[in-house]
C-alpha cells in the first residue's frame, strides 16, 4: 500500500517530482556521457600514440626488451603468424629485424640501426607509408632499397636515388656488407630514431644478416585498446613457447603510460565530483520537499502510520523517481554515446604528423559507462534521502498540524 | 530597487534552513568548478612535466643544424651574448649549459655507445631531475673533476658500480681526432625510462669541453620558465627573439612533436568533459532555485494579494536569487579555495602497485589561478539570476486566487 | 709487443715481433720496468709484414679469418683479408687516429667514424681502438716485480698499475714472463676491484726472420661466457722494404696481393 501511496504522491506533486527527477536524470545522463567520452577519447589518444610508434604489443625473445641482441630471435615467425591469425582481437601484425651497422654515403659515414620490415604489413600495422616525407617506400625482396630517417639523411647528405653502403656483422659471425639504394626519407616523429634508422625490406635484411627466416620482433596491433591485456595473455598462452614474450605497450611505452594514468586519476576525481553534485542536488530537493510536507506527514502519523512506514514512503518516492530518471537517462546517455562513438567530434583539420592522424575523437559505449553511474547516482540519491526520510519519520503530528 | 534588495536579503535570512540548504547546493557547484579547473590545469602540467622536467627542459637553444646532425662543431653562436639576453628575460627562471656528443664508453667488462653530456652540476640540478632519481651514490662531488653520473641500465651493462673507472671516447670538434678520458662513477640514476637509463652519461662540462676541444662553448642551453605555459606557446615571440645569429630557440612543443599532438587531443577531450561538468552545475542551480522559489509561491501570492505589482514581485524574486547567489559564491569560493589549496600542497597520489618503486613519480597537483575566482563566481551569479527569471515570471503572472490555494 | 691492457695491441696487427732479450741469466734484482721496456721495445720495428690467422669463438658461431698485415712504425697499419671467401678482399687501413675499411662487394671505402672506434674489429674481441691507440705501455703504467702465491721458479711476474688520470679501464695488469728469456707467457687484466676481466696467453714460440716470438696469442674475455679470439702467426718478416704507397686509400681498392 505504501507503494501505491508513493506512486500517487509522486504523480501528484508534479513540480517537485520533476525537479528531483530531473536532477537525477541530468546527473545520470551526464555521468554516462562523461565516462563514455573519457574512455573513448583517452583510448583514441593512447591508440594514436602507440599504434603510430611501436604498436600495441610486441612479441620478442623474452629477454630482448631488457637487453636487445642480434642473436635473440623469434625463430619461427610463420608459426607465430598462425597463432595470431586465430586470436580474436588481433588486427594486424608486422615482423621486424633489427641490427646495428655502419652506413656510408659519399664520403660520410655514421653508426646506424638497420630495421628490416615488410613494407606492406608495416603500412597496415603502424602506418609506415604515411611517415615518408620524400620519395617512396622500399620495394620487395631483392630490391635492395632503403628508406632512411630524416636526421640521417642530413648527416649523410643522402636522399632518394643515392647509394648507401652498409657494413655489419651477420648472425653467423661473418662480415656483411652490401650496397643499397635510398628510395625514401621518413619522419617518424622521434628525432633520435630518425637520426639513425635505415629501413630495408625484411628479406633483404635477413639475407644481409644471415638470419634465415628469423626476426627480432613482431609488432601487433589490436582492434580496440581495452583488449590489449587480454590479447597479450592469449598470445603468451597460445604460443606456448617459454622463450618468447608478448610485451604490451604499457611496458615498452612506460613513461607515456604513467602520464596517462595520472590523467585518468584526474578524471576519476571529476566523476566523483559529479556524483557529489548530484547527491547534493537530490538532498536539496528531497530535504526541501520533506520540510514543505511536514503537515502531510503529521497527518499520516496522526492516522496511525508508523514512523518506519513514513520513512519508507519518502524513500520509495525517491526510488521511483530515480528509477524513472535512470531509465530515461540511460536511453539518452547511451544514445548520445552511441552517436558520438559513431560520428565523433571533429576537432582539427585532419593534419598528419609522423603518421599520426587526428581529426575526430570518439566516445565509447561500454558497460562501465552505464554501471558506474547507475550504482553511484542511484546509491547517492537513496543515501542522501535517508536523512530527510528519517526526519520525516520523526514528525510530531501534534506540532505539525498546529502549524496552520 | 534598493527596497527590493533589502527585502530580498531579509527574506533570505528569514528561513535560514532553506537558504542554507540552497546556498550550500550552489556553493558546492561553484567549488566544483573551481576545483575541476585547477585539476585540469594540474593534469596539463603533469603531462608537460612528465616530458620536460626529467631532463629536456621547457625550451632549448642550439646552433642551427645541431639538432639534425649533432655535429660537435655546431656550438651555440655568440654564447656570452645569448646568455646575457637570457639573464635579462624575467620570464626565464633558469637555464643550464650542456655539451652533447655521441661516443663510446668502456669498462673492463664491456663497451657501449653513449650520449656523453657535459653539464654544469649546479644549474643542471635545478633544471633536471637527475639528482632526484639517483639510485646510488651522489650527484657530483666537490672537486670531483672526473666524476661521472650514468644511467642504471648502462651501469649494469658495463658492470660498474660506484667508484669504478670508465673510459669515454669521443671525437673532437673540428678535426675529428679521437679524445679519450677516464672517469669515475660517482652516481647512478634511474628514471625508469630506457632511453635515459641505458645511454646517458653525465660529466662536468669543463672536462667535456677539454675533451671535445671546445673553448668555453656549449651545444645546448636548456631553459626553464617561471610559468610553464610560457613555453607551451610556439608563437611566443620569445623563440624568435632568441633565434638569432645562426641559433635557434625552440620550445618543447617542437622538440617533442608527438607529445604536443597528444596534449592537443587531451585538451580537446577535457574541454568536452568540462562542458559536461558545467552542465551539471547549471542543472544543480536550476534545481535548487526552482525548488526554493516555487515552494514559496504561496508567499508571493500573498504579496500580490496585498497589492504588490507583478513587476515588484518579479524584482523581488530576482533579487532573492541574486542574494542567494552572492551568499553561495562566498561559501563556494572559500570551499573551493580551501579544497584546492590543500590538495595543491599535498598532491594527489594516483600511484598504485604498478608504479611502486619508480624513481620519481609525479603526483597530480591542482593549480590555483586568479581567473578561477573571477570567472566562475561571475558565471554562477549570472546563471543564478537568469534561472531566477523563470519563477519570477511565473510569480508575476499569478492570479491571487491561484496562489492562495495551497501550493503544489 | 706493447701489452696495453685494453688495447689488443697495435702490436698484434703489424708491430714487429722483436727479438727477445739476450739469454742472460736471470738477475733477481732486475728492474721490472726494464723488462717491460725491453718487451715493449722489442715489438717495434721499422716495417713488418705477416700472414696471420685469426679464429673467433662465440657462443653462437666460430670463424677463422686469414689475413696479411703490413705495418710501418707505430702509426700505420694495413690489413687485407684473404679467407674465407665472403670476406676475401676486405681491407682495413689505419693511419694515425683514422681508420678506413674497404668493402669489395659494395666497392666502397668507408671511413670508420671516431665514435665507432671502440667497436669490435671484424667481430673479434679486439676493438678498432686497439689498432689506433698510440700511447705506449711504458709511459702509462708503473711497474713492480711481485711474487704471487702460486709463483713458479721458471717465471717472473710483473705488476703494472696505470697512472692516475689516463684513459685506461684496468686497475692492474699482471704480466708473467719466462725467467730464462723474458718471453711473455700470460697477461691478465684486472679491474680496480681485483676482478679478472681478461687473459691473454702466449704460446708456441717460433722464429720468424731471426726473431723469436710467441706465435700464438689467445685472448679470453672473462666477463663474457664462451668468447675467445686466437691469433696465430703463420709467417712474419721484419724491417723489410715496404713501400709507403701500401698505406694509402688507393691501395685499399687494389685487389692484388703485393
Amino acid at each position: 500500500m505504501i507503494l501505491r501511496m508513493a506512486f500517487r504522491n509522486v504523480l501528484r506533486q508534479k513540480r517537485r517530482s520533476v525537479l528531483t527527477g530531473l536532477t537525477i536524470f541530468g546527473g545520470f545522463t551526464l555521468a554516462v556521457i562523461f565516462i563514455g567520452w573519457a574512455d573513448g577519447s583517452y583510448n583514441n589518444i593512447i591508440d594514436e600514440f602507440t599504434r603510430n610508434r611501436l604498436g600495441h604489443i610486441q612479441i620478442q625473445e623474452k629477454t630482448y626488451f631488457d637487453r636487445p641482441s642480434l642473436y635473440k630471435t623469434v625463430d619461427d615467425p610463420e608459426a607465430v603468424s598462425g597463432v595470431l591469425e586465430r586470436i580474436p582481437g588481433v588486427e594486424s601484425w608486422s615482423p621486424r629485424v633489427v641490427s646495428a651497422a655502419l652506413a656510408a654515403s659519399g664520403d660520410k659515414s655514421a653508426g646506424i640501426q638497420i630495421i628490416g620490415l615488410d613494407p606492406e604489413r608495416e603500412a597496415k600495422t603502424t602506418r609506415f607509408d604515411r611517415k615518408i616525407v620524400r620519395g617512396r617506400l622500399m620495394g620487395g625482396p631483392g630490391s635492395k632499397e632503403a628508406v632512411i630517417g630524416r636526421g640521417l639523411a642530413d648527416i649523410l647528405k643522402a636522399g632518394p636515388g643515392d647509394e648507401l653502403a652498409l657494413l655489419t656483422q651477420a648472425a653467423d659471425g661473418s662480415i656483411a656488407e652490401d650496397l643499397f639504394r635510398v628510395t625514401g626519407v621518413l619522419s617518424s616523429g622521434d628525432d633520435m630514431s630518425d637520426r639513425t634508422s635505415v629501413h630495408l625490406n625484411l628479406e633483404d635484411a635477413q639475407d644481409l644478416l644471415v638470419l634465415g627466416d628469423r626476426v627480432h620482433q613482431i609488432v601487433v596491433t589490436v582492434t580496440s585498446l581495452g583488449r590489449v591485456p587480454a590479447v597479450a595473455r592469449a598470445i603468451d598462452r597460445d604460443l606456448d613457447d617459454p622463450s618468447l614474450r608478448a610485451v604490451p605497450w604499457q611496458v615498452f611505452a612506460r613513461s607515456f603510460y604513467e602520464a596517462m594514468q595520472a590523467d585518468k586519476a584526474g578524471l576519476w576525481i571529476m566523476l566523483v565530483i559529479i556524483v557529489v553534485i548530484v547527491g547534493v542536488g537530490v538532498l536539496n530537493t528531497v530535504l526541501m520537499s520533506v520540510l514543505e510536507r511536514r503537515r502531510e506527514y503529521g497527518l499520516l502519523k496522526a492516522v496511525g502510520t508508523k514512523p518506519r512506514q513514513v520513512v519508507r514512503l519518502v524513500l520509495l518516492e525517491v526510488l521511483l523517481l530515480s528509477l524513472t530518471a535512470v531509465f530515461l537517462g540511460a536511453l539518452v546517455g547511451l544514445g548520445a554515446n552511441a552517436f558520438l562513438a559513431e560520428h565523433g567530434v571533429k576537432f582539427a583539420e585532419g593534419l598528419t604528423y609522423g603518421g599520426m592522424e587526428f581529426g575526430t575523437m570518439r566516445s565509447e559505449v561500454n558497460a562501465r559507462s552505464f554501471i558506474i553511474p547507475l550504482v553511484t547516482v542511484l546509491a547517492s540519491a537513496i543515501l542522501v534521502s535517508l536523512v530527510p526520510a528519517l526526519q520525516a519519520g520523526k514528525t510530531d503530528p501534534a506540532r505539525t498540524m498546529r502549524l496552520h | 530597487m534598493g527596497f527590493f534588495i533589502k527585502l530580498a536579503w531579509r527574506n533570505i535570512f528569514r528561513n535560514k534552513r532553506r537558504t542554507f540548504i540552497a546556498g550550500v547546493a550552489i556553493a558546492v557547484g561553484l567549488a566544483s568548478l573551481i576545483f575541476c579547473d585547477a585539476l585540469i590545469r594540474g593534469m596539463k602540467d603533469n603531462l608537460i612535466q612528465s616530458a620536460t622536467a626529467s631532463f629536456l627542459g621547457e625550451g632549448q637553444i642550439h646552433a642551427r643544424g645541431f639538432r639534425e646532425t649533432q655535429d660537435a662543431e655546431k656550438t651555440v653562436n655568440n654564447l656570452p651574448a645569448v646568455l646575457d639576453g637570457l639573464r635579462s628575460e624575467k620570464d626565464v627562471e633558469l637555464f643550464t649549459l650542456r655539451t652533447m656528443s655521441l661516443g663510446m664508453i668502456s669498462s673492463p667488462a664491456n663497451v657501449s655507445s653513449v650520449l656523453f653530456v657535459g653539464v654544469d652540476p649546479e644549474t643542471e640540478r635545478r633544471l633536471s631531475r637527475v639528482d632526484d632519481v639517483l639510485a646510488e651514490g651522489v650527484y657530483f662531488r666537490d672537486g670531483g673533476e672526473r666524476d661521472m653520473v650514468l644511467g642504471s641500465d648502462l651501469a649494469e651493462l658495463l658492470e660498474v658500480g660506484l667508484g669504478d673507472r670508465v673510459v669515454v671516447t669521443v671525437s673532437r670538434a673540428g678535426n675529428g681526432d679521437l679524445a679519450q678520458e677516464m672517469f669515475r662513477v660517482s652516481g647512478i640514476f634511474r628514471f625508469h625510462i630506457k632511453e635515459m637509463d641505458g645511454s646517458f652519461a653525465l660529466a662536468r662540462i669543463d672536462k667535456a669541453r677539454e675533451m671535445l676541444g671546445l673553448d668555453g662553448g656549449a651545444h645546448e642551453i636548456a631553459l626553464k620558465f617561471r610559468d610553464n605555459r610560457f613555453a607551451s606557446d610556439p608563437e611566443n615571440p620569445f623563440w624568435d627573439k632568441h633565434s638569432r645569429a645562426g641559433n635557434e630557440a625552440v620550445s618543447w612543443t617542437a622538440l617533442l612533436p608527438e607529445l604536443t599532438r597528444v596534449m592537443d587531443m587531451v585538451w580537446f577531450a577535457l574541454g568536452f568533459l568540462a562542458v559536461i561538468l558545467f552542465g551539471i552545475v547549471v542543472f544543480g542551480i536550476i534545481n535548487t532555485l526552482f525548488m526554493s522559489l516555487y515552494e514559496r509561491m504561496f508567499e508571493f501570492g500573498v504579496l500580490r494579494a496585498v497589492g504588490t505589482r507583478p513587476s515588484g514581485v518579479r524584482k523581488l524574486i530576482v533579487c532573492e536569487a541574486g542574494a542567494l547567489a552572492v551568499l553561495s559564491i562566498v561559501m563556494g569560493s572559500i570551499l573551493g579555495f580551501v579544497l584546492t589549496f590543500v590538495l595543491a600542497k599535498t598532491g594527489i597520489d594516483y600511484r598504485g602497485i604498478e608504479f611502486a618503486g619508480t624513481g620519481f613519480s609525479e603526483l597530480l597537483y591542482p593549480v590555483l589561478h586568479v581567473s578561477q575566482f573571477i570567472i566562475y563566481p561571475a558565471a554562477v551569479f549570472v546563471f543564478t539570476i537568469l534561472v531566477g527569471l523563470y519563477p519570477a515570471r511565473a510569480a508575476g503572472r499569478l492570479t491571487v486566487a491561484d496562489a492562495l490555494r495551497k501550493s503544489l | 709487443m706493447s701489452l696495453h691492457g685494453d688495447a689488443k695491441c697495435a702490436a698484434v696487427f703489424g708491430l714487429a715481433l722483436a727479438i727477445l732479450a739476450a739469454r742472460a741469466p736471470l738477475r733477481s734484482q732486475e728492474d721490472a720496468r726494464d723488462i717491460v721496456k725491453k718487451i715493449d721495445a722489442l715489438y717495434r720495428a721499422e716495417t713488418s709484414r705477416a700472414l696471420v690467422e685469426m679464429t673467433i669463438v662465440t657462443p653462437h658461431w666460430e670463424r677463422t679469418l686469414k689475413m696479411r698485415v703490413w705495418s710501418m712504425g707505430m702509426d700505420r697499419t694495413f690489413i687485407r683479408i684473404l679467407e674465407p671467401k665472403k670476406e676475401s678482399g676486405m681491407a682495413t687501413l689505419r693511419v694515425g687516429n683514422e681508420m678506413w675499411n674497404f668493402l669489395p662487394r659494395s666497392n666502397r671505402v668507408m671511413r670508420v667514424p671516431p665514435s665507432m672506434m671502440m667497436g669490435s674489429w671484424m667481430g673479434s674481441d679486439f676493438t678498432n681502438d686497439d689498432l689506433v691507440k698510440e700511447y705506449t705501455f711504458l709511459d702509462s703504467y708503473t711497474f713492480e716485480m711481485i711474487r704471487p702465491e702460486d709463483a713458479v721458479p721458471e717465471e717472473l711476474t710483473i705488476s703494472c698499475v696505470p697512472r692516475e688520470g689516463l684513459p685506461i679501464v684496468w686497475g692492474q695488469v699482471v704480466i708473467a714472463v719466462r725467467a730464462s728469456d723474458h718471453m711473455p707467457l700470460r697477461e691478465k687484466a684486472y679491474d680496480e676491484r681485483g676482478r679478472l676481466a681478461r687473459e691473454i696467453h702466449f704460446r708456441e714460440v717460433r722464429t720468424f726472420g731471426g726473431r723469436r716470438i710467441p706465435s700464438v696469442m689467445e685472448l679470453v674475455p672473462k666477463t663474457k661466457e664462451g668468447h675467445k679470439t686466437v691469433l696465430r702467426y703463420l709467417e712474419a718478416e721484419f724491417n723489410l722494404p715496404v713501400d709507403e704507397s701500401v698505406f694509402t686509400l688507393r691501395n685499399l681498392r687494389t685487389r692484388s696481393r703485393p
